[in-house]
């Protein structure tokens, strides 16, 4: 009971609180931006050839607001969006009116989880096993060496670093595609098809490894240099405990953990997209849907995306502050 | 050593793939890859262009649709689609009569009848959620056919511009095969995928993520319009690829993967500079394509002070350097204008050429019974002068000059500006900065897109330098609530289109003059209906008259009556000033002729240059293969 009462209680309570102004602020914050979607639209088409009459254009700004819901009072549109979070219908998306945000996000999201969830799983085994044993062996001078290079890498914008592996490998030597995916409406599922989802993801997974990879590395080297300068460490190595269990047993494990609640963050953001990687690459990802969303005041959308990522992030905190006694003693006996 | 094998064997897999096919598998010396002007398509399996905004320019306007009258900014005609001539009014303009093209064919094998036209327009009459239900709505009384090709088209109210509605420019009511859309139930919601059309190509395949489209050649090609016009179009596939970066569209290009493309100029210099095989549309210096039929430049909300004074926003006018202007806001590269008006070249002759020596007798009132003549037809001189100096290849022929940089602009006079704004009550403090009438600082925040590469950002920077240099606190503030700020009413000045586009053929004017009809006025707050050039919030009783006059001509059998209302409405415009048009449009497009050659140029404008436009149809047959 004590622990409902001190430990899980207060988190439930804290994590319902997140999500409900979370979801709050994302309502107001767009419709307090000025950008109007239904003007938005009515620019476009002006601007982009249509003549339409002022009658025309005025009954056309009605029907829009109605099939976007955008008709009543701020607050019933705000319980309106609380009625449709629950049914998980966030409405049409305005800019791509009529599609459903739902069916957006089906289309979209996987593609951002395949290639997010991939490399950040890749890029955090890559960055924390190479620079957990860089960490142990940092007087060594191969280690200096990487440390060096990896210092180079790490500033390295994603734009750029993006720009750069198209440069060598779509146009100097061009093994990738400069222009992103070309599966078509009717997709079989064949080998053709899974090389060209490969070739098409890869340099946009090389830059999320890398330069995902680099900053694991560095974050894991500097814990292990602390962790293996700790007693413990120490007076195993003293006790004539083999380096071997010492390096895996000792050291790793304990430097792990600020690594593994990273990670948990980490994979919450997949909602966020990678927009810049995504940009680059022409890559039909979440994280271009959001940009178009933001810029074409898109409530919908961008209400839709945003709660999915509000949801996944507070969840994932909740979890790992649930979970993080049995990976912590400290914190279990507390 | 297995794992090795695994990684070099993947990597064999993925260099034997490397040159892959195209989408749909087609081969490339028979296709003709597009950039999409409008980015990836948001909606890619709905094709129902009548029902909202599709992302038309995927090659829905541009090979599957044929309107009945299509205009051509590049050789000022108006192309007959589907109609097999120009409409015909009656005398009141009550009503207007169309003749079809006779042999023309549905994509589907069905032939196109005037069925198709009087259901298209009945169509729109009944459903409020079509896009041109309004008009359609407001003027037609009665719709109906006299034969198979003669549609009569009876109004409720004399229209003499009713046709504009059919006549594409970058949008317009399309005809709706009636065969397909009698048998949906909702047409709003109808998707209309396959889309059957008049055009030349037909649906091959497209990317459900919305970046790309691919067209095929129909195969009864003389059955079309563009057939019977032109001959057969020569690519027999024509792929819309979106690119979010130029980065990627430059590398696309410099691979020889993309044909035709639309750059910054920035990107359109990296391209010429490292494709042999790729050209602008001017073979030579400055590339660009100065016939568009955009005009840029600044907008004033003309119902917040100081910007209703008239005299105010000509001191402003007065307050640039046009030299130094173009020099930051398109690095000396496009035609300026001193009308409301793009050089396109049917306007060039219509009223252009025309107009100059009434713009050089033009005098300003500065009070005291002192006038001053504010136009300088030197600063085309003085722009290719810049330019040289910058070192770029300018021409010396005077003719050619005046097509690249204009007829002429307005003097820099900081002196006359000056004494038009003490006229008001302005004083210049001992820091040479500027203040209000009610002794207030002037600042001037001028609202524009985020794009750096929109020319309305760059008009935006030029006018904040200009009249800081002139002693005006003058800002930018670029925000993607651009539009909206602008239809409400909610800035001073801005860099929204400065006028409407006009129509780009013929003569008529009624398109750029519309929006500044009193009628049309909105107050703070509401949103005006007309954006470009109405969001100025400004009209003026002398030119309600000549658009009335406007009104009451008919644009095709009293094309002088026209014109002349034309250049009246437009000397309204230069005494009253309420925005000031810069400089023309320029679209940076680069073709690669690797694969392709014969694209219009400016040494042979058979054709509008874009591949976004309708038109693109019609200049398929002129391309040549050359793999």
């Amino acid at each position: 009971m004590r622990f409902v009462r001190d430990y899980l209680a207060p988190r439930l309570i804290q994590y319902v609180l997140v999500v409900f102004c979370g979801i709050t602020a994302v309502f107001f914050i767009p419709r307090f931006a000025g950008q109007d979607p239904v003007l938005e639209i009515i620019a476009q088409i002006q601007t982009q050839g249509s003549s339409l009459d002022p009658q025309a254009v005025r009954s056309l700004m009605e029907t829009l607001k109605e099939l976007y819901g955008l008709k009543g009072s701020l607050f019933e549109q705000y319980l309106t969006m609380w009625r449709r979070i629950f049914t998980l219908d966030f409405g049409p998306s305005f800019f791509q009116f009529p599609t459903p945000v739902s069916q957006l996000l089906r289309i979209y999201l996987p593609w951002t989880i395949g290639l997010f969830v991939t490399s950040t799983l890749l890029s955090w085994i890559l960055g924390n096993v190479i620079g957990g044993i860089a960490g142990y062996f940092s007087g060594k001078s191969w280690s200096k060496i990487l440390d060096a290079v990896i210092m180079v890498i790490r500033p390295i914008p994603h734009y750029i670093f993006g720009v750069v592996l198209l440069i060598l490998f779509a146009y100097l030597w061009p093994l990738f595609p400069a222009g992103g995916l070309i599966l078509g409406r009717n997709v079989t599922w064949n080998w053709n098809l899974v090389v060209t989802i490969l070739r098409s993801s890869f340099l946009p997974a090389l830059t999320l490894v890398v330069l995902g990879g680099v900053v694991w590395f560095q974050q894991m080297k500097l814990l292990v240099q602390n962790v293996k300068r700790e007693d413990f460490v120490e007076y195993a190595r003293v006790g004539g405990v083999k380096e071997r269990r010492i390096v895996f047993r000792y050291v790793l494990k304990n430097a792990m953990l600020p690594q593994v609640t990273q990670l948990t963050l980490a994979l919450g953001q997949v909602f966020s997209g990678v927009l810049i990687v995504e940009m680059v690459f022409s890559y039909p990802g979440i994280g271009l849907l959001l940009y178009r969303g933001v810029t074409r005041g898109d409530y919908n959308l961008v209400m839709g995306i945003t709660v999915l990522s509000i949801f996944t992030i507070a969840t994932s905190v909740l979890l790992l502050d649930l979970f993080y006694p049995l990976l912590d003693p400290r914190i279990r006996h507390r | 050593m297995r794992r090795v094998a695994l990684v070099i064997g993947l990597v064999l897999v993925l260099a034997g793939v490397a040159f892959a096919q195209l989408p749909g598998g087609v081969p490339r010396n028979e296709t003709l890859i597009v950039d999409q002007l409008t980015g990836r398509v948001g909606t890619p399996s709905n094709f129902n262009l009548w029902a909202g905004w599709r992302w038309q320019d995927r090659g829905l306007q541009q090979l599957v649709c044929e309107p009945l009258w299509t205009v051509d900014y590049a050789t000022g005609e108006i192309i007959c689609g589907s109609a097999a001539e120009l409409p015909q009014y009656n005398e009141d303009f009550t009503k207007m009569t169309i003749k079809l093209r006779q042999g023309v064919y549905w994509s589907d094998g069905v032939p196109f009848t005037a069925d198709d036209v009087v259901y298209t327009i009945d169509l729109h009459i009944r459903t409020p959620g079509l896009l041109y239900h309004g008009p359609m709505a407001e003027f037609v009384d009665k719709v109906y056919k006299t034969d198979d090709y003669t549609v009569v088209v009876e109004l409720k109210k004399p229209n003499s511009r009713f046709h504009t509605h059919f006549l594409d420019r970058w949008g317009c009511l399309r005809i709706m095969p009636k065969h397909i859309f009698e048998k949906v139930e909702d047409p709003v919601t109808f998707e209309f995928n396959p889309p059957i059309g008049c055009g030349p190509c037909v649906l091959k395949d497209y990317d459900p993520a919305g970046f790309w489209t691919l067209w095929e050649r129909r195969e009864d090609w003389q059955r079309t319009p563009t057939g019977m016009l032109y001959g057969e179009p020569k690519p027999k596939y024509v792929l819309f690829q979106a690119f979010e970066t130029e980065e990627a569209k430059i590398l696309a290009q410099l691979r020889h993967e993309l044909d035709m493309a639309q750059f910054a100029p920035e990107g359109l210099r990296v391209v010429l500079e490292r494709s042999d095989t790729t050209r602008g549309w001017r073979k030579e210096w400055p590339w660009v394509v100065n016939i568009d039929p955009c005009i840029t430049g600044i907008i004033f909300n003309n119902m917040v002070e100081p910007y209703n004074i008239k005299d105010v926003r000509w001191a402003l006018t007065l307050a640039i350097n046009m030299v130094e202007y173009m020099a930051t806001a398109f690095d000396l590269m496009a035609p300026v204008s001193p009308i409301h008006l793009p050089p396109v070249p049917a306007y060039v002759e219509a009223f252009f050429n025309p107009m100059e020596e009434w713009l050089k007798n033009f005098e300003l009132d500065l009070g005291n019974g002192e006038k001053f003549k504010p136009f300088d037809p030197e600063i085309p001189q003085r722009i290719a002068q810049a330019a040289k100096e910058r070192g770029y290849p300018v021409p010396e022929d005077p003719k050619v000059i005046k097509e690249l940089f204009g007829i002429g602009w307005w003097k820099y006079a900081p002196e006359v500006a000056e004494k038009l704004l003490k006229k008001h009550g302005f004083t210049r403090g001992a820091d040479g900065k500027w203040y209000l009438p009610n002794g207030n600082p002037w600042k001037i925040t001028i609202v524009t897109d985020t794009n750096p590469a929109h020319h309305h950002y760059r008009n935006a920077m030029a006018a904040a330098e200009q009249w800081r240099k002139f002693g005006i606190d003058a800002t930018v503030n670029a925000t993607e609530a651009f539009n909206s700020l602008h239809l409400m009413g909610e800035f001073e000045v801005g860099t929204m289109w400065p006028a409407a586009e006009p129509w780009g053929a013929g003569v008529d004017l009624s398109r750029t003059l519309d929006p500044w009809r009193s009628s049309l006025v909105a107050p703070i707050g509401q949103a005006v209906t007309l954006g470009p050039g109405g969001a100025a919030r400004w009209s003026n009783p002398r030119l309600d008259e000549v658009i009335a006059k406007l009104e009451a001509t008919d644009p095709f059998a009293d094309v002088e009556t026209t014109r002349l209302l034309g250049i009246e409405a437009l000397k309204i415009l230069v005494e009253e000033m309420p925005t000031i048009p810069t400089y023309g449009y320029c679209g940076a497009v680069a073709w690669d002729e690797y694969y392709w050659e014969n694209y219009p140029g400016a040494e042979n404008p058979y054709s509008q240059p874009y591949q976004h436009w309708p038109n693109f149809k019609y200049m398929l047959p002129f391309l040549k293969p050359k793999k």
